[in-house]
């Protein structure tokens, strides 16, 4: 049933090539509409990422949004107090989010799977409020505006071709950590993809590395948090909206969960697709509703899995 | 004193909303074992239907609620049959499919509707003053049909070889199939029961609360936290944790104000986690 | 002296009680069947031991600690592994990744006679083909050769002949042996009444989650009142 693909280590490699192409972009176009597609794409390329690694162990969260504020929000309290260098914050906005994740994810992953799906929901529900009422660390309702660009070498990132490229070099980064974590325990992850029951059984302890993912899941969501901020120069409650983790489930799921190309493809084509809609932009979870329909019914891989399952059995043909 | 019996009161019509809710999203997931992710858009849907009979059908608001229920409950039962039915043993399948659904059905609403909040007003208003005390009709007379519903619904599973079949498929599903029961048969009626409940509290509440196509996350949220806190798949430990939610909500807003109670039903249910996951009278929940 | 003691077990589920009041030990290096009519609890029973489902009552000791309600994964690194009535491998895997992750997730080295186990049931020849491709007998031999990749102490078959073939059953009763020349204890739960009779010097009866008797085949299949209660079941 599922497009079985074997992609060993090239679709990293290819997902990193791609990446690296939103570099060269400024030296064709300068249109801020083109700058502004591709942001909002690496950016959900990097929360996708986050949803996928938990896919891989069956694990579907709603927590992206809330550890990408609490990265993106790292990064603009970090501003006010002049921290800019881009390595530091960059470090950071990974390691807070995965922090909160540990105690979360060692109390969570040992209970059934559902658990994790309804905790991660009501977590998003609830960093929302959260961030409302500390006004005295995150701005309340008003936020943190004016957020100070991050230094890179000495360099500001501040204009649209340098954010840019910061956001570029974020997804690149997003991906190697991503990849790193899904290869070196490839076997583990996918043992309690296929047969959790049976793996346990067999002395692996399922939840640690559901715990291990959950942590690296909610860094790479810290940077998805981190990029979004440098983009808009603030932090704001509505940036990192509860219904938003829907968006990041439907660019995984949509573009498919078999390899890290799903989110990609998925985050790319589905960003593209809502700016189709200009300023109708609320329709299209509409459209996400009916293409995740579409995927669980008909096309199990996915837009990624099903070019592959595709293609297989065309090479097949004799 | 005259702000803690109020307290009570609110807690209580609150506790009876979303016991209902809770207890179909319970129901849903112990019989069939699926998370039903769209049980916010059968409420949201319940609200319109309810809406739409009222305002352009002209009918009295106690037969647009009937409407409500009815249609979500169809829904619920379609939806089933055709498409959660033969997927129905991959959860993650049918997670996402009821995902799915519920951005369909909100964004419908939205596309029908618009994005503005409907002016929907329940047909009764004022409100009664026992001493001290003021408590508006509208909700007495939410949590008087809730409770009805909730002892109809009580008397169909604790009562009826129906909800005796029901009970013993979200006990064991092998074991009550082993003993002839037809999931075929009552799955989609376990979940038309379910859906149609949570269309019942939409007709009732969004004319209280509010209508508009974002009210079912919420709705969501509030029936995640009850479910573990009574425990997975515990009928008696949702309508318990119900109770307690709404309580601890109104006295949070009566007491502190804000949206404070969230936070401290929030920190209640990871606290329960740690100490107690079974919820307060769930099962086993170790492991997949 | 005794590997495993089942001390006053019992499962319930809601209002249904599964079983009740099991005890027995198993001796070190010992062999145990249990039958009983369907829905009797047997699988339930091993699914608790092995830490899969939570006891209601009683305890589960593995030589001299209480394991009762530990999770799957500690009993199992305990030393005490068991096998699934349904077949039960990663599908979508060779047949060598199969044993490859049991042996790895088990953190133990491989069992001595396990590349002979291999070789003898079939497997070697195909360790390269996908374990879903494989015949149904074979994926479960499979099966029950990955739950002895980890290097149990003790055990525990949950119907390996259900559902192969009468030629294939003769497999189950080479594993057996295999297994218990390497000294590790075996409980087998069983419906084929050849297959423990062959096998087993003694075994537990379960009805409707009691124990019923505990004995000799010979003796025990005699009694009345286990002859009834499989009458019962045919009746039924």
């Amino acid at each position: 049933m599922r497009g079985r693909i074997s992609l060993f280590g090239w679709a990293e490699l290819l997902a990193v090539v791609v990446l690296a192409c939103g570099f060269l972009v400024p030296m064709y176009t300068r249109s801020v509409l083109v700058y502004s597609v591709l942001n909002q794409a690496f950016i959900g390329f990097i929360a996708a990422q986050s949803v996928w690694i938990m896919l891989r162990m069956n694990l579907l969260s709603f927590a992206t949004p809330a550890f990408m504020a609490i990265g993106g929000y790292t990064v603009a309290i970090a501003g006010q107090y002049d921290i800019t260098n881009a390595f530091v914050v960059t470090i950071g906005a990974f390691l807070l989010p995965a922090l909160v994740a540990i105690p979360l994810g060692a109390l969570v992953l040992r209970l059934r799977g559902t658990y994790f799906v309804l905790v991660t929901f009501v977590l998003s529900e609830i960093m929302q409020l959260l961030l409302f009422e500390t006004p005295a660390l995150t701005g309340g309702s008003n936020g943190i505006s004016g957020v100070p660009p991050v230094t890179l070498l000495g360099v500001d990132m501040a204009s649209n071709r340098q954010v840019l490229q910061f956001c570029c070099g974020l997804a690149i980064l997003a991906t190697v950590i991503t990849g790193a974590l899904t290869r070196f325990f490839r076997q583990h992850f996918a043992a309690i993809e296929e047969n959790e029951i049976l793996a346990e059984s067999l002395g692996l302890v399922v939840w640690r590395f559901k715990a291990l993912g959950f942590v690296v899941s909610a860094g790479v969501a810290g940077l998805a948090g981190f990029a979004l901020v440098s983009m808009l120069l603030t932090a704001h409650p509505s940036s990192f909206a509860s219904a938003t983790a829907v968006d990041f489930i439907a660019y995984t799921i949509v573009g498919g969960r078999a390899s890290i190309l799903g989110p990609l493809v998925g985050a790319g084509g589905l960003v593209y697709a809502t700016n189709l809609f200009g300023t109708h932009g609320q329709y299209a979870q509409g459209l996400y509703g009916v293409l995740i329909l579409v995927v669980v019914l008909v096309a199990r891989g996915g837009v990624v899995g099903t070019i592959a399952s595709l293609a297989g059995r065309w090479k097949g043909r004799p | 004193m005259a702000e803690f019996l109020q307290a009570v009161i609110i807690g209580l019509s609150l506790g009876a909303q979303y016991a209902l809710l809770a207890l179909g999203f319970t129901l849903i997931f112990g019989i069939l074992g699926v998370v039903n992710f769209a049980h916010g858009g059968f409420y949201m849907l319940g609200g319109y239907v309810a809406y739409s009979c009222v305002a352009y059908a002209g009918l009295p608001y106690p037969l647009a609620v009937l409407a409500a229920v009815l249609a979500a409950g169809a829904l619920g039962w379609v939806f089933e049959l055709f498409l959660l039915e033969p997927l129905v043993d991959d959860h993650l399948a049918t997670l996402m499919l009821t995902l799915g659904l519920y951005l369909v059905l909100s964004t419908g609403m939205l596309t029908i509707f618009g994005p503005l909040a409907m002016e929907f007003r329940f047909p009764v208003s004022g409100a009664l003053h026992l001493g001290p005390i003021y408590v508006p009709q509208e909700n007495l007379i939410v949590m008087a049909i809730c409770l009805a519903a909730l002892a109809a619904l009580w008397t169909v599973l604790y009562r009826t070889d129906l909800g005796r079949g029901l009970r013993a498929l979200a006990d064991d599903r092998a074991v009550a199939m082993a003993q002839g029961l037809r999931p075929k048969l009552l799955f989609p009626m376990a979940f038309a029961l379910a859906t149609g409940l949570a269309g019942l509290t939409g007709a009732l509440v969004t004319p209280i609360l509010a209508l508009s196509p974002g009210v079912g996350d919420p709705v969501l949220a509030t029936s995640f936290l009850t479910v573990i806190l009574g425990g997975l798949g515990s009928l008696e430990g949702a309508a318990v944790a119900a109770f307690t939610v709404g309580l601890v909500e109104a006295f949070c807003s009566v007491y502190f104000g804000g949206s404070i109670g969230a936070l401290i039903l929030f920190v209640l249910v990871l606290l329960l986690l740690v100490f107690r996951p079974t919820g307060l009278m769930g099962r086993t929940v170790r492991g997949a | 002296m005794t590997d495993l003691r089942v001390d006053s077990l019992s499962k319930r589920f809601g209002g249904l009680r599964v079983f009740q009041d099991i005890s027995f030990d198993l001796p070190s290096g010992g062999l145990l069947g249990v039958i009983g009519p369907n829905g009797a609890g047997k699988t339930t029973l091993i699914n608790v031991i092995s830490g899969r489902q939570m006891a209601s009552g009683g305890r589960v000791v593995l030589g001299d600690r209480d394991i009762t309600n530990q999770p799957a994964y500690a009993i199992s690194r305990l030393g005490l592994a068991r096998s699934f009535q349904q077949t039960n491998t990663f599908k979508s895997v060779t047949v060598a990744e199969n044993v490859a992750r049991a042996v790895r997730f088990g953190r133990r080295s491989a069992p001595a006679g396990l590349s002979a186990m291999l070789v003898d049931f079939g497997l070697a020849p195909r360790q390269q083909e996908i374990a879903d491709k494989l015949p149904y007998g074979l994926q479960k031999i499979l099966g029950l050769v990955m739950a002895f990749a980890i290097s149990p102490r003790i055990l525990l078959l949950d119907e390996p002949a259900a559902g192969l073939e009468r030629n294939e059953r003769k497999i189950v009763d080479a594993f057996v042996h295999r297994v218990r020349e390497s000294g590790t204890s075996v409980l087998i739960v069983e419906h084929d009444m050849d297959l423990i009779r062959r096998l087993c010097p003694r075994i537990l009866v379960l009805d409707a989650g009691t124990l019923l008797a505990d004995g000799p085949p010979a003796e025990v299949l005699a009694r009345p009142d286990v002859i009834a209660a499989y009458l019962g079941e045919e009746a039924a």
